[in-house]
């Protein structure tokens, strides 16, 4: 009697997760998943548009006005030990699509943005216990490089392409006024190669996706932050290398980009990856 | 019952549509090229269409497409400049200078890459993109106002039409998507190869007078009066049917991607060029990349002054100058250095003795690459010139 019980719920939430979710996760009983995620300035939360001081190697002062990142591939660890794909709720969810999700921290405080916003990855996994995360900053190579002007939500946001190189930008901080001499950071995959016989964008020699990785995570109680003064710690934000945008749009001749790349744990002009500090966990 | 109401409501929808001829199969497309020349690349899910055609001409030329309605692509693509704007920098809708001259579209749909220096966009459709809603520099200006050009289209009188003839499986034909590929689809038929040196290559013995003869023969490696083969190398970089060997076509299996440097700057020991403007270097972060930049077709190049990725040479006499010294020295100021000893230079760049005649001559064979039709074909024009 207890076993056909089980066997029912099983089979309940089996079905329930072939109908709700895109991905399914075989005969095995799955669960529903909620990650938080959060964005800082230090201490204070990220609030579109205001204005947060001491940032920087300079201490500078800086009025932030977006506050976007695409995260991919997001995975919690298991009992076991092993990590297995949060397979993401992508039906009417315009945050996500295939196992990438937009987390959107601005409410459209300047021209770019948009009013609506997403703090949370939502999925499901095998039913069971998880205790640690990773995920990655970023778009999937094959959705990244596929045609945007078809692209499902959230990819069809034109202010989150990056037709220059080909995909999206995984990372977008305005601030200020969007003039020139204002501070912001663009980040996407750079040196990126097309095959006019192909048709397409076959590899990018600077993928700039940022690994994360939480052995300790509690999905019920914790929440990843995005820190954007640890993200800027060191970086001179008063200070811009002639000639390319002001702070950071990723191109690997902007050498404003060096310090904040490292702090990424992304490789720049030649050096080694560190670890990433953007991110954390509270 | 669900799918009964689907069926229906097609069938209302497909009678809606087709109270004219819209619902009988689209015009299909028929290249009229010379046989000297191949067709271009189709990518499957953009088919030539009349109509795409026509919708695609009217888009390039609307100013609907920037945000403050003040620009179009035509706006930096005129026709009576072979689809250049005269200027040495392009100035976008808001007001920013580009880093770069705008490229002809003539022919660009058998560019092998797109643009003066990137590797990675080689499709026109994901080419638009970037005038269009690029925010460093602004040029058209719609970042975020999609949802606003979209509402543009449906609210003209004449579009909601045109984009259901062009589209006409579509229930909801009017997107960013079939805006890029009407666009696209417009370009790829904008070619150019009515020259007299078109005309002598398809065997008019009269095409050509001596001059033009004279010079066509150095561009395409003969000897020079100081007794020099191939003096002029011209052909190594801009050779093919498009007069540029970044080229691709339907039947080509290669990828054919080309860069070079022509030892415009030598700004020091790296071989740098002005900041800013460092051609593929800026993508790739590889030193040895500095300063290469595709070799433009030189059809129509009489017509598309000033000259370079900077509009840098405002004649073509100063062009071949440029190329007889092997480099351009810039004596002072800012960019001041011997680009004829930049270290990436293409090492076909020596340069060459060049007498008056043959400069002449040289001149000549370049203006006859000029495609008269092209300039006023009314299949190119400006549907809003009136």
């Amino acid at each position: 009697m207890k076993t056909l019980t089980i066997l029912g719920v099983a089979l309940a939430l089996a079905s329930f997760g072939c109908d709700s979710s895109s991905g399914g996760n075989g005969g095995a009983g799955s669960q529903a998943v909620t990650i938080q995620f959060a964005a800082k300035v230090g201490v204070d939360d990220f609030v579109c548009g205001a204005t947060y001081d001491n940032l920087g190697a300079n201490g500078n002062s800086l009025q932030l006005g977006d506050f976007r990142l695409y995260v991919q591939e997001v995975e919690l660890k298991n009992a076991d030990g092993d990590y297995v794909a949060v397979a993401l709720t992508s039906d009417e969810n315009p945050w996500q699509t295939g196992n990438a999700t937009l987390l959107d921290f601005e409410d459209a405080c300047n021209d770019a943005g948009t009013p609506e916003m997403n703090t949370v990855v939502t999925g499901t996994v095998p039913t069971g216990t998880y205790d640690g995360l990773r995920f990655k900053m970023g778009v999937p190579f094959e959705l990244n490089h596929e045609n945007p002007a078809t692209a499902d939500s959230p990819l069809n946001l034109t202010t989150m392409q990056w037709n220059w190189q080909g995909g999206y930008k995984f990372l977008r901080l305005d601030s200020g006024t969007f003039s020139m001499t204002d501070w912001r950071m663009h980040l996407g995959s750079t040196a990126c190669d097309g095959d006019p016989v192909a048709g397409g964008t076959t590899i990018c020699d600077n993928p700039n996706r940022t690994d994360a990785e939480f052995a300790s995570f509690d999905p019920a109680n914790d929440t990843v932050v995005a820190d954007f003064a640890s993200l800027v710690e060191g970086a001179e934000l008063d200070v811009n290398q002639p000639e390319t945008p002001f702070g950071c749009m990723a191109g690997p001749t902007d050498g404003d980009c060096a310090p904040i790349f490292d702090n990424l744990g992304l490789p720049f002009g030649g050096s080694e990856a560190g670890t990433q500090q953007f991110f954390s966990v509270e | 019952m669900k799918r009964t109401f689907y069926i229906l409501s097609f069938l209302l929808l497909a009678a809606g549509c087709g109270d004219s001829d819209a619902a009988s199969a689209p015009q299909e497309w028929v290249w009229d090229l010379p046989d000297t020349v191949p067709e271009p690349r189709i990518p499957e899910d953009n088919p030539m269409t009349v109509a795409k055609v026509e919708l695609g001409r009217f888009l390039f030329f609307d100013t609907k497409l920037s945000a403050n309605e003040t620009q179009s692509c035509g706006s930096c693509h005129r026709q009576e400049l072979a689809f250049t704007d005269g200027l040495a920098l392009a100035e976008g809708s808001t007001g920013d200078i580009l880093a770069r001259s705008s490229m002809s579209i003539a022919n660009a749909g058998y560019a092998a890459s797109l643009t003066w220096a990137n590797e990675a966009v080689v499709l026109l459709e994901k080419q638009a993109l970037v005038p269009m809603f690029g925010e460093d520099p602004i040029e058209l200006g719609m970042a975020n106002m999609e949802d606003e050009l979209i509402r543009r289209m449906r609210d003209d009188g004449d579009y909601p039409a045109m984009f259901a003839e062009a589209y006409p499986d579509q229930m909801d034909p009017i997107s960013l998507d079939s805006i890029t590929k009407a666009i696209a689809a417009f370009q790829r038929q904008v070619t150019s190869f009515g020259s007299k040196v078109d005309r002598w290559q398809q065997g008019d013995a009269t095409a050509l007078n001596e001059s033009e003869q004279r010079g066509m023969a150095l561009f395409f490696g003969g000897t020079n009066e100081a007794g020099v083969e191939d003096a002029f190398e011209c052909f190594h970089c801009h050779g093919g049917f498009l007069f540029s060997q970044s080229s691709d076509d339907a039947g080509q299996v290669f990828n054919q991607k080309f860069f070079m440097n022509n030892g415009l700057y030598n700004l020091d020991e790296d071989g740098s060029y002005p900041a800013g403007n460092e051609g593929i270097y800026e993508m790739s972060g590889d030193p040895a990349d500095k300063g290469r930049f595709k070799p433009p077709s030189l059809r129509n190049i009489e017509v598309t002054a000033p000259y370079m990725h900077d509009g840098s040479i405002e004649t073509l006499e100063e062009v071949l100058d440029h190329y007889a010294r092997g480099g351009r020295l810039i004596e002072s100021g800012p960019n001041a250095g011997d680009g004829k000893d930049n270290p990436n230079k293409n090492t076909l760049l020596t340069g060459f003795a060049m007498t008056e005649q043959e400069k002449q001559d040289m001149l000549a064979f370049l203006h006859a690459l000029t495609d008269e039709d092209l300039l006023t074909k009314p299949a190119y024009s400006d549907p809003f010139a009136e």
